[in-house]
């Protein structure tokens, strides 16, 4: 049995050595999970974003990109991912897919903090009938089954990028409302709330001026996590054809396309889904690097399953 | 403290009656008309003004909700469109089959995210590879390590079923997937909590007794775990309960999950509404029930409630 330690904390009644000794504290490093996401974003952004140079997705060849039974390829110099079962490559469909995917988390994270802020910010601040009515519709979203109702709202649309964007600011908000208004209570006993009542602003003004740049770390904090989220329930609508429908690529359709020929094309799986790992643990880094930043953001956790 | 319970009964049926209304509003305006999936291949207007008519479909939305809304407060969850049978009959097997994946789920991540957690908190030296572990783990959409898992499992190694079915057999790989889905979560929870009592002044006070470590982890240490992870449970068995949708599709488990996406297929509203309605339900009490059960083990969250 080890013994029983603290693992790498100081006690808090100690100072930090080198302040005490009144030198200036080691300059502080980026994290290295900082450095580690942002590159691996920017590689897959630079992939994106180059996406026709490799080809059109939609292009079907049918004289080399599928055997003479009829069966995809497997890789080659052509083809380096191979060719999916209607012969059209899997690189090129694997690049516009992650476009679709940084695209949504992008777009959908932005909707979804922003809206759960403001609903937060009011609710937190304005108290009373606001305050019921904003925070009993964010129990309403928070007690919506998510992959269920996603897939309800997604029979109302019609398919393509403005659903999924649809779908997830619809389910995201609430969380990200609910700890900003667990955060504004807490701010609001804090005299400046009072201060600035005391001086006439109006509500308004204490909301934007006062509470909004307390929480707005929180919420750049709680953004990376929020985009893995939304990139993996974008696979996730998609894979169960509620969200980007063929012929356009995305991520989670290549796999439910893929996945009736698991056992022979394993890679028509494994490629997209290890493309969908990557971005999400890429934003996943990113998350831990900025918590690395601020101690007391160490709890905030993700969201989407 | 009874009224701080009341509160929180009140607010989780208002979150469920929310959605209700939106379910059904959502249903409403989903593209399609029931009476042609009902009858395919009935040509006359006659008739399918007829079924239209035995559904109640040509009444006013708001006559058709309240109708809706009396039953459900009596317990009717209606009639399924396609199959001439009670809602309840059909969700109450369904809802049993989901309830076995769900708990050995829940079970599942437990062990493996409590034994992570633990492992990372005593030994220093695995604890960056156990980081590690549960970053990529949380980075992998469900459907995407359910699909691995068959794959390597099933397809390749032949030691686990790769036929659809609610059988033992069946049940290892779904558990599996919810397990190590889950795990990092509960390991997160388990070393930051140990973290900070193994920090505390309780702990030294008890070092300084000169008692056992192995004594001082379970009595003093471990027991802190309890309350978080009480109410991790709670959510998950909750959220699973309202059909784990993608696991259930993967691996053709036929629990409400599955049951929901064909009937949304099918456009078999009243099916699809008493899923999600049963979802929010499962969502809403299994917090409270963990909310309770978590008073009792933690007696400073009794305030908070």
């Amino acid at each position: 049995m080890p013994a029983v330690t603290a693992p790498g904390r100081r006690a808090p009644w100690t100072r930090d050595p080198a302040a005490a000794a009144g030198q200036r504290p080691a300059r502080r490093r980026w994290p290295w999970q900082l450095v580690a996401g942002v590159a691996v974003l920017v590689a897959f952004a630079g992939l994106a974003i180059a996406a026709p140079l490799f080809g059109t997705p939609v292009h079907q060849d049918l004289v080399h990109g599928l055997s003479p039974t009829g069966v995809p390829v497997g890789p080659s110099s052509k083809y380096p991912l191979g060719t999916d079962l209607l012969g059209r490559s899997e690189l090129v469909r694997l690049v516009y897919g992650i476009r679709v995917s940084l695209l949504v988390a992008v777009v959908s994270n932005a909707t979804s903090i922003v809206i759960g802020s403001a609903v937060g910010l009011l609710a937190g601040y304005f108290r009373g009938p606001v305050e019921q009515l904003l925070m009993r519709f964010t129990d309403v979203g928070l007690a919506l089954p998510y992959t269920l109702a996603g897939l309800v709202i997604a029979a109302v649309m019609s398919a393509g990028l403005t659903r999924v964007i649809v779908i997830i600011t619809v389910l995201f908000w609430s969380y990200p409302a609910r700890l900003v208004y667990g955060e504004v209570l807490r701010l609001r006993k804090r005299g400046f709330v009072e201060a600035g009542e005391a001086m006439g602003a109006s509500g308004l003004t204490i909301v934007r001026r006062h509470l909004a740049p307390h929480v707005t770390s929180m919420m750049i904090a709680y953004s990376p996590l929020n985009a893995a989220s939304a990139v993996a329930f974008e696979a996730t609508l998609s894979y169960l054809s509620a969200g980007i429908n063929p012929p356009t690529a995305s991520l989670g359709n290549m796999i439910s396309d893929g996945q009736v020929a698991i056992s022979y094309a394993p890679l028509l799986v494994i490629a997209p889904g290890l493309a969908i790992m990557g971005l999400t643990l890429a934003f996943l880094l990113v998350g831990e690097g900025v918590k690395a930043f601020n101690p007391d953001l160490r709890r905030l956790s993700w969201l989407g399953r | 403290m009874a009224r701080a319970l009341i509160r929180r009964v009140v607010f989780g049926l208002i979150a469920v009656a929310g959605v209700v209304v939106l379910a059904f509003l959502l249903e409403f305006v989903v593209p399609g008309d029931p009476a042609k999936a009902i009858a395919p291949r009935a040509q006359s207007p006659a008739v399918l003004a007829s079924i239209r008519a035995q559904l109640h479909l040509n009444q006013p939305l708001i006559v058709q909700f309240a109708g809706y809304f009396g039953n459900l407060l009596r317990g009717n969850l209606g009639t399924s469109y396609i199959q001439r049978q009670s809602v309840a009959s059909l969700i109450g097997p369904r809802l049993l089959t989901t309830g076995v994946l769900a708990l050995a789920g829940v079970v599942a991540e437990v062990i493996i995210g409590g034994a992570l957690g633990i492992l990372a908190t005593l030994y220093g030296r695995v604890r960056a590879l156990i980081s590690a572990v549960n970053l990529t783990l949380l980075a992998i959409p469900i459907f995407v390590l359910g699909l691995l898992l068959l794959l390597v499992f099933g397809f390749q190694l032949s030691i686990a079923p790769v036929t659809g079915g609610a059988g033992p057999a069946q049940l290892v790989l779904p558990a599996l997937t919810l397990g190590l889905i889950g795990a990092p979560w509960y390991a997160q929870i388990v070393a930051d909590q140990m973290q900070d009592s193994l920090a505390s002044s309780y702990v030294r006070t008890a070092v300084s007794k000169g008692l056992s470590d192995s004594y001082i982890l379970r009595r003093h240490v471990l027991r802190n775990v309890l309350s978080p992870a009480i109410t991790m449970v709670g959510l998950d068995l909750g959220s699973y309960l309202s059909g784990v949708v993608t696991v259930e599709v993967v691996f053709i488990w036929p629990g409400i999950g599955l049951l929901a996406v064909n009937s949304l297929h099918n456009l078999d509203r009243p099916i699809v509404m008493g899923t999600v309605i049963i979802g929010a339900v499962a969502v809403v009490f299994f917090n409270l029930v963990a909310d309770v059960l978590r008073m009792f083990v933690d007696p400073r969250t009794r305030e908070e409630m």
